[in-house]
């Protein structure tokens, strides 16, 4: 072959290149689509208002998943709480009686309300402490 | 004649002679003999029964019990047994086989199975060509559930008395005790649940035995093999997983004590939920976890600090 070295150097790599460009397409990875994101759902949020009532003077307390404890000051009777929580889906709600008199048997009365209408109510029976959980029914 | 005093003092000695003759009988009667297919009844029954049992595990802690098969010589332990104890529900694919030798024997077989409201439909959908076990269309794992355990318990009580009537005092106070160690039991899962969010509640695990669980605490479980160890799972259905996996972000993965924890690796890696910790399903295991009450403790624990 005759010609400029550099433009024989010039033509062979372009070759090259021509050659090897429908094998670089084919092994080209193509990024997978991103699949798109449902948009974010606003909750349905509701307050939910938690009513402990104690047999005896104790210390109360409510607990939510993902929710600060909420407690009394010792030596009450009544307490109320209020959570805001899914209104299709509610968490379940922790309740705790911590009684001054721990030598007698002791009950803790629970009653969740949500716009004014109860949905449950328990009892819970004890010695010094009580404490279990209160699952909302849901419609 | 003896005086008032003399006279006393030889009836207490007659009664603690009569109460020591008394205790050497029961030191040297024999313990009634109950083989156990299941290690939770073996667990429970060794509760109840007190020194008046011995229980001889057939199925061990750390065994598989969906592949396990009985030995000629697990056959001579049962047939010298008063009581054999079995999951039930298809758990055990060779019951069956079995009978003939209880009958012939006199063995008092107790099904826990046959106490506690199965859960139906839990096989179906998977391939039983190489199955190993014969369970029926019911999920066998009620002992997931603590209120299921306390029926059981109920009934080996009963089967306890029933063959050992003089027992009946011990055997009932014995249930009583472990009738409120189970109630304080349900209530401990139920405040450690209480702790995790409704829509954390995924369990993902190695094969579809925790059911029960998931009925009485609100979970939903995504398994990857079937109700049995021995369903393998195709490589579309872990495809599909992997994408409920990420479509639920599911925080984490568990294994299961007795299984090949490989493909649970893959989806972990796949997912990028990180591994949740090792679960008991099939039964106890050894050391905390080597009682019921020690294995559902470890269970939830795990369960809540990896979903949380």
């Amino acid at each position: 072959m005759r010609g400029s070295p550099i433009l024989r150097l010039v033509l062979v790599a372009g070759a090259l290149i021509l050659l090897a460009l429908p094998v670089w397409q084919l092994t080209l990875q193509t990024p997978s689509p991103i699949p798109a994101k449902p948009a974010a759902v606003a909750e349905d949020l509701a307050d939910y208002r938690v009513i402990l009532k104690s047999s005896g003077t104790a210390r109360l307390q409510a607990m939510v998943a993902n929710q600060p404890t909420v407690s009394s000051a010792s030596g009450v009777e009544n307490f109320e709480a209020v959570f805001s929580m899914s209104a299709n889906e509610p968490e379940d709600i922790a309740v705790f009686a911590d009684f001054v008199d721990r030598t007698r048997s002791s009950a803790l009365r629970v009653s969740v309300e949500k716009g004014g209408e109860v949905l449950v109510e328990k009892t819970f029976w004890g010695t010094g402490v009580v404490e279990d959980v209160v699952e909302i029914p849901t419609k | 004649m003896m005086e008032g005093g003399e006279f006393a003092a030889v009836k207490i000695l007659f009664f603690l002679m009569a109460m020591l003759a008394g205790a050497s009988v029961r030191a040297g009667a024999e313990p009634i003999r109950v083989a156990s297919l299941s290690t939770v009844m073996a667990d429970l029954a060794r509760d109840i029964g007190g020194d008046r049992v011995e229980v001889v595990e057939i199925v061990k802690p750390g065994m598989d019990p969906h592949i396990f098969e009985p030995s000629p010589g697990d056959y001579k332990t049962i047939a010298n047994s008063r009581l054999l104890l079995a999951s039930g529900l298809g758990f055990e694919g060779y019951l069956d086989k079995l009978r003939p030798v209880l009958e012939k024997s006199g063995v008092r077989l107790v099904v826990g199975g046959e106490v506690v409201k199965p859960i139906e439909g839990a096989c179906e959908g998977h391939d039983h060509s190489e199955d190993h076990h014969h369970h029926g269309t019911a999920d066998p794992h009620w002992w997931q559930s603590v209120s299921n355990v306390q029926l059981v318990a109920r009934q080996i009580r009963d089967a306890l008395i029933a063959t050992d009537p003089e027992g009946q005092g011990t055997y009932e106070k014995n249930a009583a005790k472990l009738d409120a160690r189970l109630e304080d039991l349900g209530k401990w899962v139920r405040l450690q649940i209480v702790q995790l969010p409704k829509k954390n509640r995924v369990l993902v695990t190695s094969h579809d035995a925790l059911g029960y669980f998931a009925k009485d605490y609100g979970f939903e479980i995504l398994p990857v093999q079937g109700i049995s160890t021995s369903d393998q799972p195709s490589s579309q259905k872990v495809r599909d997983l992997i994408g409920r996996i990420q479509e639920r972000g599911v925080k984490a993965i568990f294994a299961e004590s007795i299984e090949n924890p490989k493909v649970l690796g893959q989806i972990t890696a796949e997912t990028g939920a990180k591994p949740g910790g090792m679960i008991y399903a099939d039964g106890l295991g050894s050391g905390e976890t080597g009682t019921y009450d020690g294995m559902m403790r470890h269970n939830v624990t795990t369960i809540v600090e990896a979903l949380k």
